[in-house]
């Protein structure tokens, strides 16, 4: 049994059937994440982002077991996706001199290796930003919202999270589609609802993560950041603040139990 | 009758992959021909480039072709970036040049694929195809005498379905289409033409784990769903046959005996 997961694992479609498994897994996520996100603007002190972050955090052990599946998650669908691509660079040295398409490429599915490497080089700066930035144990729930506000009131901060919601945009505009008929999953009757369902949850998730470092960036004295408890602070000390913060951190980063 | 520009004749300028041999260089060489009967197939274009060349003492284009009628598999070329050129369902060799305009540049290319190695200028060698369907795609079982017609049903569907798969002409246009030069849509089609039949049907599971696995070994690419074979493919072969192939290949490695 073992040998042949291992040459199911070492086949073309093995290696795309486990990319897709853990894409689908990694949309999931996101949806949770983007759901804990959507907290912070459901007042304007970041209390209820807050109590979420420390509702992770009590999970204790098994807060842990959620963020290594998902680490191996991640790991895995960034090993396999570089693996391929290689390949595939294998598979063709010699390039056209004219690139035509009949009409099928597109931007998301022309991309899925850049906006991968873009979401994954968010993912570093991401995770430093929030989930280390106390080391390794997680921040404090109550000191969350300010660092997350701060972080994106900060042009650099806005820019860097504007750039990582729109490369998981793009990206998720052909994963979801793809990974279903990796996964076998094609019949002419849904092709257009598995289509449109891939498109808007690559809308809905890009523009949740979107309008964090947007409205944040615009109006961070609403949300809880620490321009709201000194409303007249200069715009330059609210830059420095310490705490970097992103809408995305919740789920990963904040919840774990201390120490 | 169908004229270009209200002509019968046409000019174009050919950029054309010349390449003496496998291991030689190649390089792009230009050519002007000046009234090209826009009757003519694409084909029969590079016929009159030929015979213009060894008029001029020049070693003509090489070139794969052979029914000319879009049945074969044997002619393919790619054109402007585009494998069997801009037509959907089109062969090169049903490409008319009534398609192009007086004074058009037409870049012609091989097939490109570290598993399609160039042969000659324009001619690939696709053996790499003949392998894949040598390690499955067959029905090995001994029938006897052929049976008597519609002495095994097969639902209509199935058959439609079988017989859409089976008009797979093992061009090559999937993987010269393909971003990543996949096999998948070749193999695909003949896993799911003879998988879907009764005949085919006791071999399925061997089959499809024989055929993916000759395919990685030839070097082929990984599918990323692009589409671009299902669009270049002359015959209009579904991508739904890949879904069904990795379906097919899942369920095999886990039945099977």
């Amino acid at each position: 049994m073992s040998s042949r997961l291992g040459a199911f694992l070492g086949s073309s479609i093995g290696k795309k059937t486990l990319m897709s498994l853990t894409g689908l897994g990694l949309v999931v996520f996101l949806i949770a994440h983007l759901a804990g996100n959507l907290t912070l603007y459901a007042d304007g002190t970041g209390e209820t982002y807050a109590a979420y972050a420390q509702k992770l955090k009590d999970l204790g052990p098994g807060l842990w077991f959620m963020e290594l599946g998902l680490a191996a998650m991640f790991v895995a669908h960034i090993a396999l996706a570089f693996r391929t691509s290689m390949e595939n660079r294998e598979a063709r040295k010699s390039r056209y001199r004219v690139r035509g398409t009949k009409g099928e490429a597109n931007l998301p599915n022309s991309s899925m290796l850049i906006t991968g490497t873009v979401v994954l080089v968010f993912l570093v700066i991401h995770l430093l930003d929030f989930r280390f930035s106390e080391g390794l144990a997680p921040p404090h729930a109550d000191v969350l919202a300010p660092k997350v506000v701060d972080r994106l009131a900060s042009f650099t901060g806005a820019a860097i999270y504007l750039i990582g919601g729109v490369a998981v945009l793009i990206h998720l505009g052909h994963a979801f589609r793809s990974a279903l008929r990796t996964l076998g999953v094609h019949h002419p009757q849904y092709e257009n609802l598995i289509k449109r369902t891939g498109t808007g949850l690559a809308v809905a998730l890009g523009l949740g993560f979107v309008s964090f470092p947007v409205i944040l960036f615009a109006s961070p004295d609403n949300y809880g950041g620490r321009g709201a408890e000194s409303a007249q602070v200069a715009p330059a000390e609210q830059e420095q603040a310490p705490a970097s913060g992103s809408p995305t951190v919740p789920t990963a980063a904040p919840a774990r139990e201390e120490g | 009758m169908i004229a270009t520009n209200g002509k019968d004749t046409i000019g174009l300028t050919l950029n054309v992959w010349r390449q003496a041999g496998p291991d030689a260089e190649g390089a792009f060489e230009t050519y002007h021909l000046n009234s090209v009967s826009t009757h003519m197939s694409f084909l029969e274009m590079l016929d009159v480039l030929n015979e213009q060349l060894l008029a001029e003492g020049r070693e003509p284009v090489a070139f794969d072709h052979d029914c000319r009628e879009g049945i074969c598999g044997s002619c393919g070329v790619v054109l402007n970036g585009q494998a069997h050129g801009p037509d959907r369902d089109t062969t090169v060799c049903q490409l008319h040049m009534r398609r192009f305009h007086d004074g058009d540049t037409i870049t012609i290319e091989p097939f490109r694929a570290e598993a399609f190695p160039v042969v000659k200028d324009l001619v690939v060698d696709r053996s790499a195809f003949d392998r894949i369907i040598g390690v499955g795609g067959f029905v090995s079982a001994r029938t006897g005498a052929a049976p008597d017609a519609n002495a095994i049903p097969v639902p209509k569907e199935e058959a439609d379905l079988a017989m859409d798969a089976a008009s797979c002409i093992g061009c090559g246009a999937c993987v010269a289409s393909c971003p990543n030069a996949a096999a998948m849509l070749f193999v695909s089609a003949k896993v799911s033409h003879l998988g879907r039949l009764p005949q085919g049907a006791p071999e399925r599971d061997e089959r499809v784990v024989a055929m993916v696995q000759a395919m990685d070994g030839e070097g082929f690419g990984n599918c990323t769903n692009v589409g671009e074979c299902e669009a270049a493919c002359p015959k209009g072969i579904s991508v739904g046959n890949i879904a069904r192939l990795n379906r097919d290949f899942v369920r095999a490695t886990i039945r099977r005996r």
